[in-house]
């Protein structure tokens, strides 16, 4: 669905994408991955047709170079920081429905699936970061594109905006769209994406399947154990005991290090030896340690 | 190009600017003065010859050149650099629309909405002049409107092309005013200065003057409202004498339409070369 061969983007001397090849399939969900100023958001702007670039990018088979217009109808973006027309939100969902050509009735449709119904008649200046997301998003949504792009389109959302707009990304896959996305967050690539690229000074140095890419690199997760304060020694042995060595007291519960891909053995390995595991959270890796974590692997 | 999405554009600007706090502080202060022109106009007799729609007109000309060039240059100036600074433009042109689209687009909406608020302010006065039963030649009156039309077209084009070059919407303010001050504050006193210090003849200060768009929106409504084109002096008996007062007149119009065209091709020019990051 989307072929991007050679491209190759400079800002005057920085290199900010190097001879990028990639290939996202219909109905896929990929995931670009790396630090800031890594060329997630670059590429992406190329894909988009907003930057000057040189190699070549098709969305389904059109060159954005060549049909930019046809390419673009393609495809729903939602930018990092969405900036707006400051006019009613109905009005905007509207204009930009006429630019590609949707019935009306598609407005109320996107409007209610976003949860922005009862807001459409605010300003789009008094809506909530969480909100505007969302309004990019059913914009992005309006003519039903096969193609999804998003850029870290959660990096300004609070905890609960995050879920509620995960979750209708999610939906949004699940209807066999294509997805292309930045992040900077290993949970959000777990739930979204089928592979995940990484990249680092523009160019893609690792592939993986989401599930892999912790495991590839052995990358640990901190999960932390809420259990009875007199069972928490038994618990500790316990785990030592049974494989898991990164196991330290944290006041009434325990803190675990462990591979990103076994999280949830120990705490059922305590189920199983009679031992209530009353609550737990996990610490996901940083993308910083994730930066060290590939280097440390030479690539 | 596509038609639809020009007229898309056009309206969603003209929707937003309407709605603009400046732009309604601007339409009022423009009625206002023009009904306060009006009363004064009104109050004095036949004043140089004028009398009726040609009297108000002709009162209305230097608030047409003191307010319309002002807002003009002002709208334009922040119209695309504005966009570009807040990032408006960038996510528009992720949609499928191109930048000439987006161009004329914002040209036409703008200009509309500009022409409107002239409507008002001669609206008003010329609904004035006929409830005071005075009268005279509409015609006149209305070609004075057409004429501050074409003088709001004008620079807006300059100012669009000033935006085109600039990043920011406050440099690109500080320069439309200065424009301002140099077409129509300092535009007779710079003829007049540059005149005595270079010692220009008549026909000299004559194109001097046709450089300048305010001038030739003035000259061109004296000599619309006017019977008597001695009021503009030694360079408008000049003119007259050379061209004719047809030929003047003629003149005047096709220099405005080179200063609507030219300042927006080349606005254009520069903003279809933008390279794409710097959109």
């Amino acid at each position: 669905m989307i072929e991007v061969s050679g491209v190759t983007k400079s800002f005057g001397r920085v290199l900010a994408v190097d001879c990028v090849t990639l290939g996202v399939e219909r109905g896929q969900a990929v995931a670009l991955l790396g630090a800031n100023g890594a060329g997630k958001s670059t590429l992406l702007k190329c894909i988009l047709g907003l930057l000057d670039y040189s190699g070549v990018i098709t969305v389904d088979g059109r060159d954005i170079k060549d049909n930019p217009k046809r390419a673009k109808s393609l495809i729903g973006y939602v930018p990092q920081e969405p900036e707006f027309y400051d006019i009613m939100t109905r009005d905007i969902v509207r204009f930009f429905a006429s630019i590609r050509r949707v019935k009306k009735e598609r407005i109320d449709r996107v409007l209610e699936l976003t949860g922005l119904k009862e807001h459409e008649l605010k300003s789009t200046t008094e809506l909530s970061g969480g909100m505007r997301q969302r309004l990019s998003f059913a914009i992005a949504l309006l003519s039903e594109p096969p193609v999804l792009i998003l850029d870290e389109p959660t990096s300004n959302l609070d905890a609960q905006a995050r879920k509620d707009f995960l979750t209708l990304v999610s939906s949004y896959k699940n209807e066999g769209k294509t997805v292309l996305f930045s992040s900077h967050r290993l949970d959000e690539v777990d739930l979204l994406a089928d592979r995940a690229l990484f990249m680092r000074a523009g160019k893609i140095i690792l592939e993986a399947e989401p599930e892999n890419l912790g495991k590839s690199l052995g990358l640990k997760v901190k999960i932390n154990l809420t259990i009875p304060e007199h069972s928490v020694d038994r618990a500790m042995s316990l785990l030592l005991d049974g494989g898991f060595p990164g196991v330290t007291k944290n006041g009434g519960g325990l803190d675990i290090e462990i591979e990103s891909g076994r999280r949830m053995a120990p705490i059922k390995k305590l189920i199983q030896s009679g031992i209530e595991v009353r609550d737990f959270s996990v610490d996901e890796p940083s993308m910083e340690s994730l930066v060290k974590q590939i280097e440390a692997n030479g690539y | 190009m596509d038609i639809k999405n020009i007229l898309l554009i056009m309206r969603k600007e003209a929707a937003e600017s309407l709605k603009n706090r400046w732009f309604i502080l601007y339409t009022a202060c423009f009625s206002t003065l023009a009904l306060l022109v009006l009363l004064i106009a009104t109050s004095g007799s036949n004043i140089a010859g004028f009398t009726g729609y040609g009297r108000t007109a002709a009162s209305l000309i230097n608030l047409v050149l003191l307010f319309v060039p002002l807002i003009a240059l002002i709208t334009g100036g922040i119209s695309i650099a504005s966009e570009r600074e807040n990032g408006t433009l960038s996510y528009l042109l992720s949609h499928p629309v191109t930048k000439s689209e987006v161009f004329f687009g914002k040209y036409l909406g703008l200009l509309i909405v500009i022409w409107f608020s002239i409507s008002i302010g001669f609206g008003i006065a010329g609904v004035g002049v006929s409830l005071g039963g005075e009268g005279g030649d509409v015609s006149n009156y209305l070609i004075t409107a057409l004429l501050s039309g074409l003088l709001a077209a004008s620079l807006l084009g300059v100012g669009f092309m000033v935006s085109a070059f600039s990043r920011e919407a406050s440099k690109a303010i500080g320069v439309c005013v200065f424009l301002w001050l140099f077409f129509i504050v300092l535009g007779d006193l710079g003829i007049m200065g540059t005149t005595v210090v270079l010692d220009l003849g008549i026909r000299q200060v004559l194109i001097l003057a046709l450089l300048n768009p305010g001038e030739v929106f003035k000259i061109a409504s004296v000599l619309v409202l006017s019977p008597r084109f001695e009021i503009l002096g030694p360079v408008g008996v000049y003119a007259v004498r050379t061209f004719g007062r047809e030929g003047i007149f003629y003149l005047l119009f096709s220099i405005m339409a080179l200063w609507t065209l030219v300042p927006l091709l080349l606005a254009y020019t520069v903003f279809s070369r933008l390279r794409k990051e710097e959109l």
